[in-house]
């Protein structure tokens, strides 16, 4: 392979303008906020130097913290509960409809808003009947009065209704993901498992599922780590609350630094939730390729 | 061999031909009453999602067209008695709707121009120049697509009050531009690996300048990719509200999420404006969807698959 050979110069010409806007920008902030997580700071008075005072805070002694890291991950299970129904949609599209573009874009259609919009628009559906709420309204219809509720100022509830929100939104997005890895599956494979006396869900079992696991992963990963990043949603239909019910990791870092004024802590928290991030994307990616060798 | 006939037997398959006979209608009754049940069942599983994904939004159409009694005391699906058009006009008097359209377009075309225009350097440079650290970059790069965007905003906003740029649309477009490079720089990377190196060859024993190439040639040939980004970028910049709600507080330099936020928190005494101005809010970009949406899902899915 003949590659071009050229000063160095003219790489850094390049290369050099984009590299230290990445750099200044999204690596040097993270570094900051490592080092900034140490500090004992409200971003008036000057700095003090706490060690790792911040950290022992948030692991022992903050009452929000865990819980919300529990909100976390059961929101990054939440979001991969989909995956397998949509794969299974996914096989069936294929199958059974000759335009599954047309639906699948349909499916989509709620990716491409705005939080902003997506958060207030289900706030209303979540609202009180005497308010107009959709799905209270729609529960009485069917007879359920005693299932309505008002959604998202239950404590105990508020979580599942925003979870249910981002389930709702991503639906179009893993289907899409699925459905083109199906259709990417070569026909010839079907027609020679046929030859063979496999059809339907059985040709799926030796077929699909071992060719789909590269892209079933890219939607467990996306799903994954976007519930894990979850914040702007959470922030516009209840920005944490009804009493914390609903802080996830993120509002929880948002509310301690730009309410609280608690730059350090707030720093500490979204050092561990980057941690968090690079962990559980590593871990992720040995657990599939583990599998992927299993299976091919 | 001459002697041994091949003779076909007078009733070939006997029994088979029997027994199919006997049980063929049955059994392709059957089968068809089992085929239209599960084709019935399948194209039911089908049209659930197409409500659940559609009928909110069409939902908040009617509720914007309706009068405040009308949403209070209405059932989950009534269309408005008489269409309610002034809630939009009054939606878009008191709200600076087209101040914040206008500010989303600039803040993302700018931002989308400057990240094709970077990453498209930057992915030819990896992908074509013998250098030492090419690899190096692209795992800076690739890193940097798992560091959550909402773990910088202090940091930043701290930088940016330092360089008095908070508060103006530069410290947006500086963000976004560098959280959008990644993806762009793997995707467009990704695709100049593929293009042939006998034209660039050619074109550099002609006495092209490096620049040249780049220009007239890598650039032109590198539009299915570029097409891309742009959709990816566009769709992450166009909605995005944290950094917008973080960094800017002057009203006339919101863009069009953030406005829609402002909007819907501070007037709450009409209902119907509140829906007009969310639909308001969303139609440019299902406008666009609706248009594109072949290239969009496209696009997004490319995007997922190789980032």
């Amino acid at each position: 392979m003949k590659v071009l050979k050229v000063p160095a110069r003219t790489i850094a010409v390049f290369v050099l303008p984009c590299l230290l806007l990445y750099v200044c920008l999204v690596f040097a902030p993270i570094l900051v906020s490592f080092y900034t997580g140490l500090l004992q700071w409200d971003g008036i008075t000057t700095a003090k130097f706490a060690g790792f005072a911040n950290f022992k805070d948030m692991f022992l002694h903050d009452p929000v913290f865990w819980p919300s890291v529990k909100r976390t991950l059961l929101y990054a299970v939440a979001s991969m509960v989909e995956i397998p129904f949509c794969l299974l949609m996914a096989i069936l599209l294929n199958r059974y409809v000759r335009k599954g573009n047309t639906l699948v874009s349909i499916y989509f259609t709620p990716v491409i808003l705005s939080v902003v919009i997506i958060g207030q628009l289900w706030k209303t559906i979540y609202d009180p009947v005497s308010m107009g709420g959709m799905l209270n309204g729609v529960l009485i219809f069917l007879g359920l009065d005693s299932w309505t509720h008002n959604w998202i100022t239950e404590p105990k509830i508020a979580m599942f209704a925003l979870y249910a929100v981002s389930l709702w939104q991503y639906f179009g997005y893993h289907l899409l993901i699925q459905y083109t890895g199906v259709q990417n599956i070569p026909d010839e494979l079907y027609e020679a498992a046929k030859i063979d006396g496999a059809d339907g869900f059985k040709a799926d079992r030796y077929i699909t599922f071992p060719l789909i696991i590269p892209i079933f992963k890219i939607s467990i990963v996306l799903a994954f780590i976007g519930s894990l990043q979850a914040f702007d949603l959470v922030m516009v239909m209840t920005a944490g609350g009804p009493a914390h019910a609903t802080d996830v990791i993120s509002t929880h870092m948002y509310n301690s630094s730009f309410l609280s004024f608690k730059y350090g802590y707030g720093s500490a928290i979204a050092s561990f939730l980057v941690i968090l991030c690079l962990v559980f994307t590593a871990g992720i990616n040995t657990i599939f390729n583990k599998l992927e060798k299993k299976f091919s | 061999m001459r002697n041994v006939k091949h003779k076909r037997p007078k009733r070939p398959y006997k029994d088979g031909k029997r027994l199919s006979e006997k049980y063929k209608n049955n059994v392709f009754r059957e089968t068809y009453t089992f085929l239209y049940f599960k084709k019935g069942f399948v194209y039911l599983l089908f049209a659930i999602p197409v409500v659940t994904q559609l009928y909110p939004l069409l939902w908040l159409m009617l509720y914007s067209l309706k009068t405040n009694e009308e949403i209070l005391g209405g059932s989950f699906f009534s269309f408005p008695k008489v269409f309610q058009w002034h809630n939009y006009s009054e939606a878009y008097k008191s709200g600076s709707y087209l101040k914040y359209l206008s500010n989303s377009v600039m803040v993302t075309g700018i931002t989308m121009v400057f990240v094709i225009l970077l990453s498209s350097m930057v992915a030819y440079a990896i992908s074509r120049f013998r250098w030492r650290y090419g690899n190096l970059v692209m795992t800076i790069f690739l890193m940097g697509m798992m560091i959550p965007m909402q773990a910088t905003l202090l940091p930043l906003m701290i930088i940016f009050k330092n360089m008095h740029i908070l508060n103006t649309h530069m410290s947006l477009i500086l963000p976004y531009v560098a959280f959008s490079t990644p993806i762009a720089v793997f995707i467009l990377s990704g695709f100049m690996k593929s293009i042939p190196h006998e034209i660039e060859e050619s074109a550099f024993i002609d006495g092209a300048s490096v620049y040249r190439i780049f220009r007239a040639i890598i650039l032109p040939v590198s539009v299915p990719p570029v097409m891309t980004v742009c959709i990816l970028t566009f769709i992450n910049i166009w909605n995005e509200y944290i950094l917008a709600a973080t960094f800017i507080s002057s009203e006339k330099l919101k863009t069009l999420p953030f406005g829609v936020y402002t909007f819907v928190s501070q007037y709450s005494v009409n209902y119907g404006n509140i829906g007009a101005f969310l639909v308001m809010g969303a139609l440019p970009v299902i406008l666009i969807y609706f248009f594109l949406s072949n290239q969009i899902t496209k696009g997004m899915v490319a995007g997922a698959v190789k980032g």
